[in-house]
C-alpha cells in the first residue's frame, strides 16, 4: 500500500537518502532500526509530506508524491499531500497534543474540523477511543495534567480518531519514563493484531522483535539491510548491523 | 484595595513634596539683574505665532513680529540685548511665575484672573476679537448667529472665554493659530472667532475665507511680569509711555499693518485698568464644577483609546498573518508597514493624517483620524507582539495539525494561534494602559480628550495644580483597573497551560 521509490532527501549541502527503495504492503507491520541520526524519523516523515525531498516518488494507495517546489507548492501539490495525511496517522515522540485543549477536544478536533463528522458523533467515537486505551476518566483534563504515557496514548487516539490506514510510529516510547513504556507498546500492540498497516521507528528491541513482520535497518541516510526479525536479530548479513545490535542489546 | 491605597498614599505624597520645594520662588531685583547680565528675556511661543513673533520666512533661523520689535524697541530704552525664550503659549504665565524669564510678552490679554497672578504693564495693543467664516456662508453675521455652530478657537484665549459665555456653542480648542483657518476652509468647522492680528494675518488671505460682523470684545494687550518685580514694572511703563509719546509704538503697528482707530485709546487709558471684563469669576469656583467637562474628557478618552485599540488589535493580525505565512511581496509590504510605523513619531502620524491627507483630498474628521493614527501606530506593535507569541508555539504542534489532515490555515486558525496569543496577551494589554495615555496627543487634531481639558481649564483658571491632580487620579484610575485585569489574565494562563 505505500511505495517508495528512488527517494533522495537533501539537508543543504548534506545528501542524507541517495535513492531509497522500499514497498509496505497492506496489514504489514514495518520496524525502522538503527543509530541515531541515521535518518528513520526523516524517512517517515517524508511519507507523510512533513519534510520535502528533491527525487523520487512516494505513493500511498493511489496517491503519489513527487518532490515539490517547497517554496511555492502548487494546490494540487498541497492536496495530495493532504489526501496522504488523511490515510496515514503520525504519532511523535514528543506526542504534541494541543496543550489549550482538554483530552476530549483534542481527539475531536480534527474528525469535526476536517472530516466535517457531526459534533456528538465524534464525542461518541472519542470516548469510545478513551475506553479502549483506559483514559474515559480523564477525558475532561489537559495535556498537562497527564502523564508521559497518558499523553502519548491520547496522541494515538487523536491519530486513529481520523480512521487511517496506516499508522506511523516516530520513536513513540523514547520520551517516557520506563515504567510508562509498556502502557504506550500495549496500545500499539493492539493496533497490530487488528491488522492495522503500521510503520515503527524505535529503539525497543524486544518489542521490534514481537510485533514485526520486517526490520528495516538504517545507517547513515541507507536501508543497508531488511528482513524478518527472526533473520536480521540472529544472524545479520551486514556488520555494521552486527555492531549496532550488539551496542543496543548491551545496553538493555 | 490596600495596595490601592497605599499607592495612592505614595502618589500624594510625592506630589505634596514636589509642589512645596517648587514653592521656594525667583529671588527680587530682576531689573538689577537685567542690567548687571546685558539682556532681557522675553517669553513667547514662535510656533504659528505671526504676526507676534515667528520665524522669518526667508530666514526661518531669524525671529521676526511686531512684538519682536517692540521687544527690541523696550530692550534699547534699557540698555541692553533682548533674548526670546521659547514657550508653549498655554504655559507662558505659570512659566514666568518659575522664573524661566523675565517678561512674557505674547498677546497676552488682560484679564482679572491673570492679574491675580501677575503684574501688567500698561497695555501695549488694543485687540480686537474678529470673527472669520467661509467665503460662501451667509448664515453667520455676528458673534449671536454661532449657537449650535462649530467654532474654532485658541486655547485659553479671551475669544474662547467669549465663546463659552454666549452658550450652546459647540467651541473647537486648537493649540496653533494656523490650525483653525485650515479646518475652516476644510468645512471641518463653521467660524473662527480670535484676535484681529491673528485674524489679519492667518485668515484675510485666505481666498475662501472672509471676516463678517463687527469686532468684539475690545481689550488690551500688556506685558506680564512677577508681583515680585514691581521695579522693573514701573521701569517698563515708564518705556512703554515714551514708545506711545514719541509715535514709535504707531510706527511699529504701521509696518505691521495693525495700526487702526481703536489705538488711540492707549494714549488715553494709561493706567492699567482690567481691559477684559465680564468674565464669571472661575478662579474661585469649587473643583467639582470641573468635574462634569473633566469627566466628558475622560470618556472621549475611554472611546478614543478603546475604539484604537480594537483596530490596532485586529490590524495587528492581519500584519502578522501577512509578514509571516504569505507571498514574499506581501510579506514584505507588512514588514514595511511595521518598521515605518515603529520607526517614525506618532505626533508626525497623526499630523500627516489630519493635516496632510486633506492635500491629497481626503478629510478625516478628528475623531476618525484619532482612531486610525492611534490604532495603525499601536498595529504595528501588536503585531509584533504576536509573532513572538506565534514563535513560542512549538514546531510539533502544526506538525501534528498537519499530520491530522488539517490545511495550514485551519491549523493556524485553531492550533497556532489561541497559543500564540496566550502568549501576547499580557503584552496587549500593557500596551492598551500605554495607549491610554499616548491618546492625550491627539489633541494635537483638535480632539479635546482628557489632557486636553486639562490645559484648557488650567490654562484660563491658572490653577495647573489642583485640576493636575485631578486628571492623574482620573487617567490612575483608568488604567490601574487595566493593569491588575492584566496581571490576573497573565496568571489564569500561565495555569492553564504548561
Ligand atoms: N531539519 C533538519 N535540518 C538539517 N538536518 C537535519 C534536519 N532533520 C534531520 N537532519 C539530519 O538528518 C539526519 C537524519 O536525522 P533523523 O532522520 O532525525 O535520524 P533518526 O531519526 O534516525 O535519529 C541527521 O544527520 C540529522 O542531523
Ligand atoms: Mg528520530
Amino acid at each position: 500500500m505505500i511505495q517508495v521509490r528512488e527517494l533522495h532527501k537533501y539537508f543543504g549541502e548534506q545528501h542524507l537518502f541517495k535513492g531509497i527503495d522500499l514497498d509496505v504492503m497492506k496489514g504489514e507491520v514495518v520496524v525502522f532500526i538503527g543509530p541515531s541520526g541515521s535518518g528513520k524519523s526523516t524517512f517517515l516523515r517524508c511519507i507523510n509530506g512533513l519534510e520535502y525531498f528533491q527525487k523520487g516518488e512516494i505513493t500511498v494507495d493511489a496517491v503519489s508524491l513527487h518532490s515539490i517546489n517547497r517554496k511555492r507548492p502548487t494546490r494540487e501539490d498541497l492536496e495530495s499531500i493532504r489526501k496522504i495525511r488523511l490515510r496515514v496517522g503520525m504519532v511523535f515522540q514528543q506526542f504534541n497534543l494541543f496543550p489549550h485543549m482538554t483530552v476530549i477536544e483534542n481527539i475531536v478536533e480534527a474528525p469535526v474540523k476536517v472530516s466535517g463528522m457531526d459534533k456528538e458523533k465524534a464525542v461518541e467515537m472519542a470516548s469510545a477511543l478513551l475506553k479502549r486505551i483506559n483514559l474515559e476518566k480523564k477525558l475532561k483534563s489537559y495535556p498537562s495534567e497527564l502523564s508521559g504515557g497518558e499523553q502519548q496514548r491520547v496522541a494515538i487516539a487523536r491519530a486513529l480518531a481520523m480512521k487511517p490506514e496506516a499508522m506511523l510510529f516516530d520513536e513513540p516510547t523514547s520520551s517516557l519514563d520506563p515504567e510508562m513504556v509498556g502502557e504506550v507498546l500495549k496500545v500499539i500492540r493492539g493496533l497490530v493484531e487488528e491488522g492495522m498497516t503500521t510503520l515503527i521507528a524505535t529503539h525497543e528491541m524486544d518489542f521490534a522483535k514481537e510485533v514485526a513482520d520486517r526490520i528495516v535497518v538504517f545507517d547513515n541516510g541507507n536501508i543497508i539491510e531488511t528482513g524478518p526479525p527472526a533473520e536480521i536479530f540472529s544472524s545479520p548479513k551486514e556488520e555494521r548491523t552486527r555492531v549496532f545490535l550488539n551496542r543496543v542489546l548491551k545496553k538493555d | 484595595m490596600g495596595r490601592f491605597l497605599r499607592i495612592a498614599a505614595l502618589f500624594f505624597g510625592v506630589v505634596l513634596v514636589i509642589a512645596w520645594s517648587a514653592n521656594s520662588g525667583p529671588s527680587e531685583g530682576s531689573l538689577e539683574k537685567i542690567k548687571k547680565r546685558g539682556y532681557i528675556t522675553w517669553g513667547s511661543d514662535a510656533e504659528g505665532g505671526a504676526p507676534y513673533v515667528f520665524p522669518d520666512p526667508k530666514a526661518p533661523s531669524r525671529l521676526i513680529g511686531f512684538e519682536v520689535d517692540l521687544a527690541g524697541a523696550i530692550a534699547r530704552e534699557l540698555g541692553v540685548e533682548a533674548r526670546q525664550a521659547q514657550n508653549a503659549w498655554d504655559s507662558l504665565i505659570p512659566a514666568l511665575g518659575r522664573g524661566d524669564f523675565d517678561i512674557a510678552m505674547n498677546g497676552l490679554e488682560i484679564t482679572p484672573r491673570r492679574q491675580e497672578k501677575i503684574l501688567f504693564s500698561i497695555p501695549y495693543y488694543v485687540y480686537t476679537e474678529q470673527l472669520v467664516v467661509r467665503k460662501e456662508e451667509s448664515g453667520i453675521e455676528g458673534v449671536n448667529d454661532l449657537v449650535g455652530k462649530r467654532v474654532g478657537t485658541l486655547s485659553g484665549t479671551v475669544a474662547q472665554e467669549i465663546l463659552g459665555n454666549i452658550g450652546g456653542v459647540d467651541v473647537r480648542v486648537y493649540s496653533g493659530q494656523v490650525e483653525p483657518y485650515e479646518d475652516l476652509s476644510l468645512g471641518r468647522i463653521d467660524a473662527v472667532l480670535l484676535d484681529l492680528p491673528i485674524a489679519a494675518y492667518y485668515g484675510r488671505p485666505n481666498p475662501k475665507l472672509k471676516y463678517t460682523g463687527a469686532p468684539v470684545g475690545e481689550g488690551f494687550y500688556a506685558i506680564a511680569m512677577r508681583k515680585s518685580d514691581g521695579d522693573l514694572k514701573k521701569k517698563i511703563d515708564e518705556i512703554l509711555d515714551k514708545l506711545v509719546r514719541t509715535g514709535e509704538l504707531k510706527s511699529i503697528y504701521e509696518r505691521w499693518d495693525l495700526w487702526n482707530a481703536s489705538q488711540a485709546k492707549l494714549t488715553l487709558d494709561k493706567k492699567a485698568s482690567s481691559g477684559y471684563a465680564g468674565v464669571e469669576e472661575s478662579k474661585k469656583a469649587p473643583l467639582r464644577t470641573f468635574l462634569p467637562g473633566l469627566l466628558k474628557g475622560a470618556g472621549i478618552t475611554i472611546l478614543i483609546s478603546t475604539a484604537s485599540m480594537l483596530l490596532a488589535i485586529s490590524l495587528g493580525l492581519v500584519l502578522v498573518l501577512m509578514r509571516l505565512y504569505s507571498r514574499p511581496l506581501v510579506s514584505t509590504i507588512a514588514v514595511t508597514y511595521i518598521e515605518f510605523f515603529r520607526g517614525t513619531p506618532l505626533l508626525i502620524q497623526l499630523y500627516i493624517l489630519y493635516y496632510g491627507l486633506p492635500n491629497l483630498g481626503v478629510v478625516l474628521s478628528p475623531v476618525v483620524a484619532a482612531c486610525l493614527g492611534l490604532g495603525m501606530n499601536y498595529a504595528a506593535y501588536e503585531a509584533e507582539l504576536y509573532r513572538a507569541g506565534i514563535s513560542s508555539v512549538p514546531k510539533g504542534q502544526m506538525e501534528a495539525a498537519l499530520s491530522l489532515g488539517m490545511t495550514r490555515r485551519l491549523a493556524l486558525r485553531r492550533i497556532i494561534l489561541p497559543q500564540a496569543l496566550r502568549v501576547a496577551i499580557p503584552g496587549v494589554t500593557n500596551d492598551f494602559i500605554a495607549l491610554f495615555k499616548d491618546s492625550s496627543l491627539v489633541s494635537v487634531i483638535a480632539m479635546v480628550e482628557l489632557t486636553k481639558t486639562y490645559s484648557i481649564l488650567a490654562a484660563t483658571t491658572l490653577r495647573f495644580f489642583e485640576l493636575g491632580l485631578i486628571v492623574a487620579f482620573l487617567y490612575f484610575g483608568m488604567s490601574y483597573p487595566l493593569s491588575l485585569m492584566a496581571r490576573r489574565l497573565e496568571k489564569r494562563l500561565k495555569a492553564g497551560m504548561r
